[in-house]
């Protein structure tokens, strides 16, 4: 059976291993010179003397100096979001739903290995494999990352998404994923699309639709409108934590920062903490005028990044576990 | 001879229809046997309910006195299949797919799988999607083969073959049975092709068994009489009449012999053995007809329609 899942599968596994290798080269060419300016630019030693709070102002020119000349490598941390969701629509799409559109299952599942271990084999070493390719590839990134992440945190997107186990949960849940669309559809393009809705559900919920961001309740800010709007929040806000949302706050607890007033006063949201809020035209009367009486930030500290981790590795792996399960059930129960 | 295959009251339902029903046989250890019907009969799930790939809706069938089902790990390595176009992985050479068979079956016999492939005159290092269709055919019996199975089914072998690869085919299969003395039951849904090679016969017709038995024993009590036009209410009272046509002057009868036929007046032909499994498919076709008539007829009572509607829908998988 191993030969077997080795001989299916052994072109995806083979283009796999060079992405990841040709990713690898440019990671460490690109990650070996962002070091040595990282170094060379004294803004390590600046990160490491200074604390936190007094980024902006003393580091700050350094850490502009460093973005402007290395932010647009940031592209790269396109790659572990798109490696999961390709090893699921393209290796766990077709895996059980070529095998019933070519009527190979017939073959293959007449011979001596029952049903349940051909499935246990396939799914361990494929999932075990994906697994493995997200682990190095997640090595990679926090390498490659490091100074990076000084600067603008780990906590928030998208370094959130290959700074931790998530990205591993997230490509075995991609894999299972697809596996089980396949097994459901029985046709390669139908479960390549299924796949697709899938995980963009999963992920839209979980980043977007603000599950993550409510792991655990995020931690509310709240300071007075009187103190004016160049003022900042009262305590002092890390890089390293997550500022989900910032703006006025109303009797009821809601967050706002889009006041819609008759001025077209709209302030912008406050990713970046100590700046809120930008003011144009005198947004502090209209949100008085419509019963705001706070300013408001609410984030997720910095010591909660491994529990949030954990957190959303579970939700990824108990996805995969049903999804393992819906194809097991379906690949004893169902012929065709 | 011990019985290798055994069905008691086999039944599978797909959603609302019933591909097969109440199907019960028993096939000796040793025989090639035909299963023979058209298209839609159940012979499909039938053969699909003796591997194990599926699991009855009711009743029972046992393979070597194990269910294939519910005990397929002991079962598999026994068994043999070979689904109808002989599925096989077009990217695989044909060296790929003895190193599958080799690595996913015990009882493996590498070089009589090699063997073969060289008498067939089939290179090794192609992909088997560029072999032949006959060649692929072959390709996957010798597969079936090499797995030394002491069951070999296989799901309408020659259908999708010309004759002269039907008659390769059937060649490969025949040496190899008279080498192992392996039990085969082959489908079809014509007797033609498979009377030289069968010494047993099984007729499915609408999802039930109309016929088992020794091919011999099947030639010998069933026979065609001829006479003049009459009355046959006489021989139905002593013999089974499987098929009756009138002409303006003369009766022939298509009847299972229940002993001699003492009535002088009808002469008593040999019976060709397609000629039986037609009588007994018309038959079946005449029922069924009868039956849709008297359900699209104005019904006097309840009936009970459902039992009909779901004799004559037919299922192919």
């Amino acid at each position: 059976m191993i030969w077997l899942t080795w001989r299916q599968h052994r072109i995806e596994g083979l283009i796999t291993l060079g992405v990841l290798a040709v990713l690898g080269v440019f990671l460490l060419i690109t990650g070996l010179n962002m070091y040595h300016d990282f170094q060379q630019s004294g803004l390590s030693a600046c990160l490491a003397h200074y604390t936190d709070g007094a980024l902006r102002t003393v580091c700050g020119p350094l850490a502009n100096a460093f973005g402007a000349q290395f932010q647009s490598l940031i592209l790269v941390s396109a790659a572990p979001l798109l490696l999961p969701a390709l090893l699921g629509v393209l290796v766990g799409g077709p895996l059980v739903a070529r095998e019933y559109q070519q009527r190979t299952h017939l073959l293959v599942w007449m011979q001596s290995v029952t049903r349940s271990r051909w499935l246990t084999v396939k799914l361990a070493l494929v999932l075990g494999a994906g697994a493995v390719a997200a682990g190095a590839l997640l090595a990679l990134m926090i390498w490659w990352y490091g100074p990076f992440s000084q600067l603008n945190g780990r906590f928030s997107p998208p370094a959130y998404d290959f700074e931790g186990p998530v990205l591993v949960g997230v490509t075995v849940m991609a894999l299972a994923l697809g596996i089980a669309a396949g097994t459901v559809t029985r046709r390669t393009v139908p479960a390549i699309l299924l796949t697709f809705a899938l995980l963009l559900a999963v992920r839209y919920t979980v980043e977007l639709g603000g599950l993550r961001a409510n792991f655990e309740p995020p931690i509310v800010v709240t300071w007075p409108l009187a103190q004016g709007l160049g003022s900042g929040p009262p305590v002092t806000l890390s890089m390293q934590d997550w500022v989900i949302d910032g703006g006025f706050i109303d009797a009821q607890g809601h967050i706002t920062n889009d006041l819609n007033c008759s001025g077209g006063s709209s302030v912008s949201n406050a990713q970046t903490p100590p700046a809120i809020p930008p003011a144009p035209l005198n947004p502090l009367q209209c949100a008085q005028a419509q019963g705001y009486h706070s300013f408001a930030l609410n984030y997720q500290p910095a010591d909660r990044f491994w529990t949030f981790q954990w957190i959303e590795t579970s939700l990824y792996l108990a996805i995969s576990a049903l999804a393992v399960a819906v194809t097991a059930f379906l690949v004893r129960r169902r012929l065709s | 001879m011990s019985t290798v295959l055994e069905t008691t009251g086999l039944s599978k339902r797909y959603g609302r229809t019933w591909a097969l029903q109440d199907c019960t046989l028993a096939l000796p250890s040793g025989r090639v046997a035909a299963l023979v019907g058209p298209n839609g009969a159940g012979k499909t799930t039938l053969l699909l309910l003796c591997v194990g790939l599926l699991d009855p809706t009711a009743g029972s069938v046992q393979v070597f006195g194990r269910s294939p089902h519910q005990q397929a790990a002991e079962t598999l390595p026994r068994l043999s299949f070979v689904a109808q176009d002989h599925p096989l992985y077009k990217d695989f050479t044909v060296s790929d797919l003895l190193t599958l068979g080799r690595r996913l079956n015990p009882r493996w016999d590498d070089a009589l799988a090699r063997a073969r492939m060289q008498h067939l005159g089939i290179p090794l290092t192609r992909p088997t999607g560029k072999l032949s269709g006959g060649q692929q055919a072959q390709v996957a019996l010798v597969l079936a083969l090499a797995k030394r199975p002491d069951l070999l089914l296989l799901d309408e072998p020659l259908a999708s073959l010309d004759p002269l690869a039907r008659r390769d085919f059937l060649r490969t299969l025949m040496d190899a049975q008279l080498e192992t003395g392996q039990t085969v039951l082959l489908s079809s849904h014509i007797i033609g092709d498979l009377e030289r090679v069968c010494d047993y016969l099984i007729i499915l017709s609408a999802a039930h068994v109309q016929l088992a038995g020794d091919i011999n024993e099947i030639a010998r009590t069933h026979k065609r009489l001829v006479g003049p036009r009459q009355d046959v209410a006489a021989i139905a009272r002593v013999h089974t009449i499987i098929e009756t046509s009138h002409t303006a002057r003369q009766t022939t009868l298509l009847v299972r012999t229940s002993g001699p036929i003492v009535d002088t007046s009808w002469e008593v032909q040999e019976a060709s053995l397609e000629d039986i499994v037609l009588a007994y498919l018309t038959q079946q076709a005449a029922e069924a007809t009868k039956a849709t008539e008297r359900m699209q007829a104005p019904l006097p009572a309840a009936q009970e329609p459902q039992g009909l509607e779901q004799e004559i829908e037919e299922v192919e998988l």
